[in-house]
């Protein structure tokens, strides 16, 4: 029995990279493996966040709670934070989540001196590393600043603010960020969006088309609610411009069948290919993203192995099993 | 007040095993797994790796309860095999199949990055 494996060897085709968005094919694999992905880059790939804060003055319009509740939503870079621990089972500092391994210090000290209102923004928290963790918009404009191509406009980012200040409003505080999971709290999950589509597989019935007038065939294309197929303006024929644009709303379908012609589109969904799109928030790359949850998933997988003394618990059973298999001979 | 900590949804508690098995009286080869803290992420894509192993009569998985943060994994098998074994099996393709995405992956974004 040993030695038969039923492995799959999926394929992958990225289409378009950014560091926030990522487009990509993943095909010979099923749904199950795309939805894990999927969930696992939702609710499961750590990233840091602000998870304590301890509020020295506040004078704003804000109460404590609130502020300490945006603080928390603030992305912060996390490219560490696969190889950080969780404050809860770390041996360095007893739970507390005040040591290097498992948390970054942030403080903020602003006072409103001037008769304009004073924004606070990220830009005004500060890092005891900013190497490791700081705000996402902090670390964009670091970046900027090195590469001088960058298209990048400091002018037109203002940080993500936190409140807003009158003359005489001070805001000080001390807020300790921390490794955490999307499925603990929203604020640690590190992607804005990911979806998948079926690959769609389009056929025209050439021979049925060709008894369509211009007319009709016009009237046909239009019927799609998104832009799927397209009259070419030489030979008059249907053609598929953007199978993708194909949302399986069955619209072509049912109006094929109120002209009179079923049969004049066969669309398929691929069960074994699908289109990612990922967005993530900054707080990791989206490509970085997609192999940390590829990683997570196999450690989960690791973690459900059965232990060797469930095995053996089943051992003692083994003469009784093997005779119920009937195979003692 | 008197909230369960978030945390309870995903950290297995002390004493308490990720992974048990119980076999089933009246069937022989079939049992089920309790997969404590689990859920649909690792339920179904198990469950669909089962379904590839032609030994495998029956295998499905349920989520008894939303607040109860634990997973059944039901298997029948032939007498060529035993629900052990085939799940046994399944963790190591996917396993395998992990492995094997990670890498690829990894390679297009490097050839990715290079040509763009």
């Amino acid at each position: 029995m040993e030695g038969i494996s039923y492995q799959r060897f999926p394929k992958v085709k990225i289409r378009e990279m950014k560091d926030d968005y990522l487009k990509f094919e993943l095909r010979e694999t099923d749904a199950s493996m795309a939805n894990a992905l999927r969930r696992v880059m939702l609710a499961e790939v750590p990233t840091l966040a602000i998870d304590l804060v301890e509020i020295e003055v506040n004078s704003t319009v804000l109460n404590d709670e609130f502020i300490a509740h945006r603080l928390g939503l603030i992305p912060l870079t996390s490219d560490r934070a696969m190889s950080m621990r969780f404050s809860r089972d770390c041996d360095a500092c007893d739970g507390d989540g005040q040591c290097e391994f498992c948390s970054v210090e942030f403080t903020l000290n602003v006072r409103c001196t001037s008769d304009h209102t004073l924004d606070v923004t990220s830009t005004d928290l500060r890092s005891s590393d900013p190497t490791i963790c700081c705000p996402v918009d902090v670390a964009a404009r670091a970046t900027a600043a090195l590469d001088p191509n960058s298209a990048y406009d400091p002018s037109e980012q203002r940080g993500i603010i936190i409140v807003k200040l009158r003359r005489g409003q001070e805001l000080r505080l001390r807020a300790i960020a921390r490794k955490g999971i999307g499925k603990d709290h929203a604020k640690w999950s590190p992607a804005a969006t990911v979806t998948f589509m079926y690959e769609p597989e389009i056929h025209i019935n050439e021979d049925l088309m060709e008894t369509l007038t211009l007319e009709e065939k016009r009237s046909w294309v239009e019927s799609s609610p998104t832009k799927v197929f397209e009259i070419d303006p030489n030979t008059q024929q249907v053609v598929v411009v953007d199978p993708e644009a194909y949302t399986y709303d069955d619209e072509v379908i049912k109006k094929a069948e109120a002209m009179g012609k079923p049969g004049l589109v066969d669309i398929n969904a691929k069960e074994d290919s699908f289109i990612f799109t990922v967005e993530s928030t900054g707080a990791i790359k989206a490509s970085q993203l997609v192999i940390n949850a590829i990683e997570i998933l196999r450690q989960k997988l690791d973690a459900v192995r059965l232990s060797l003394d469930t095995e053996e618990c089943d051992e003692q059973f083994g003469e009784l099993g093997a005779h119920l298999r009937g195979s003692a001979v | 007040m008197n909230a369960p900590d978030r945390y309870e949804r995903f950290v297995v508690p002390e004493g308490t095993k990720k992974v048990s098995y119980d076999r089933d009286t009246k069937i022989i080869n079939a049992a089920s797994f309790t997969i404590e803290r689990e859920d649909h992420t690792v339920g179904n894509v198990l469950r669909m790796q089962l379904h590839k192993d032609p030994n495998v009569l029956f295998a499905g998985y349920k989520l008894p309860h939303p607040l109860q943060y634990k997973i059944l994994v039901r298997i029948h098998t032939t007498s060529q095999s035993s629900p052990m074994q085939a799940y046994n099996q399944a963790i190591n393709d996917l396993d395998k199949e992990l492995n094997h995405l990670k890498s690829v992956f990894e390679d297009e974004v490097r050839r990715h990055s290079r040509d763009f």
